[in-house]
């Protein structure tokens, strides 16, 4: 608008620029070649004709910087414009995902069928494994509610709920998992299922499983990636950590995760 | 079989810690830790007690690794 509005004025004392370095004797009257293209604005201007004729070097800086100025904001402007589009754009791909991306169908230790949509507006950091795991999981369960319990000692942090989702479906029925978690923390939430229920789960969260071979006593390791995924509020997945992560940086981590939140759900 | 519990797991790793401990004392002579290792038998699933023989062997070959033990073999170049 700016650029609009000084344009006429600009353009029109554009009209009276003379050709720069051009002597000038005292006094002003024309002993040189002026150019007598550029129309004159008539009677009040042959006044001064002993003054510089047409705009100043400053007035013509002046009217440069404003166009510049004007052409600056509307290049802002679109670019901004722009932004706000593909700000937009993200936010809707990401309510999608939310919602549909990673949910599933389990039960949890107390025999109560959970989806992802039911942990919506909490933080939740979940963990692959099976009960009859030798030392990682406990390890990693142990880290992982040392994480919950620092965040809970903080006053102002949202609670965040911890789960524990089973590979190994065969085995780890809702008893099984409801002796498990008990050991670790009263909130953390054993979640188990079908075996399809399981792999979709599993697929979900590109977490990998295999069962290896049964011994004597039927009994087997699986083998399984290890990582404590973290999803926000809006469901979706945010961050996740392996083995090297302590349980420090894991809740830093989570603490800035839960500082820079902007749900995308509302 | 139910797993175990928080407390056989302790006293199975427990176990563990001393039988390793027993065989970084004695490298040579194994034989001295069979006390050691009839209690780890007892104390932990048989599938755990391959698990951590095979992640001793695992820990000792990184040892050696990474004290540059094991050295790329002076071939002459095929190409």
């Amino acid at each position: 608008m700016l650029l609009l509005a000084q344009a006429p004025k600009a353009w029109h004392r554009l009209f009276q620029l003379k050709p720069p370095a051009l002597p000038r004797t005292p006094g002003g009257e024309a002993q040189h070649v002026r150019c007598r293209l550029l129309s004159r604005q008539g009677p009040a201007e042959t006044g001064r004709q002993d003054q510089p004729q047409g705009p100043g070097l400053r007035t013509r800086l002046l009217i440069t910087a404003l166009i510049g100025a004007g052409l600056g904001g509307v290049w802002l402007a679109m670019r901004a414009e722009k932004e706000r589009w593909q700000q937009r754009r993200r936010t809707e791909a990401l309510r999608q995902a939310a919602v549909g991306q990673g949910d599933f169908s389990l039960r949890d230790h107390r025999g109560q069928a959970r989806c992802k949509a039911d942990f919506r507006g909490q933080w939740v950091l979940m963990y692959f494994g099976f009960t009859h795991c030798p030392d990682i999981c406990p390890e990693e369960l142990e880290k992982l509610v040392q994480v919950v319990r620092q965040l809970e000692a903080e006053p102002g942090l949202p609670p965040v709920q911890p789960l524990f989702i089973t590979v190994d479906p065969e085995r780890d029925d809702v008893a099984a998992m409801a002796h498990y978690v008990q050991d670790f923390h009263p909130r953390l939430l054993g979640l188990t299922g079908s075996a399809e229920q399981v792999a979709q789960v599993s697929r979900s969260y590109r977490v990998y499983y295999s069962a290896g071979p049964k011994d004597e006593d039927q009994d087997y390791i699986v083998d399984h990636s290890i990582a404590i995924y973290l999803l926000n509020p809006d469901g979706l997945f945010t961050d996740y950590y392996g083995r090297a992560r302590s349980a420090e940086q894991v809740a830093d981590s989570v603490r800035r995760h839960m500082a820079a939140f902007r749900s995308v759900l509302h | 079989m139910a797993a175990p519990s928080m407390k056989e797991r302790q006293a199975c790793w427990g176990a563990r810690d001393e039988y390793w401990k027993c065989l970084d004392e004695n490298p040579e002579d194994a034989a001295q830790c069979k006390k050691l290792r009839s209690s780890l038998e007892s104390s932990c699933p048989r599938q755990w007690i391959k698990y951590f023989d095979k992640r001793r062997d695992y820990l000792k070959f990184k040892e050696k690794f990474e004290a540059g033990e094991f050295q790329p073999p002076k071939t002459a170049a095929k190409s």
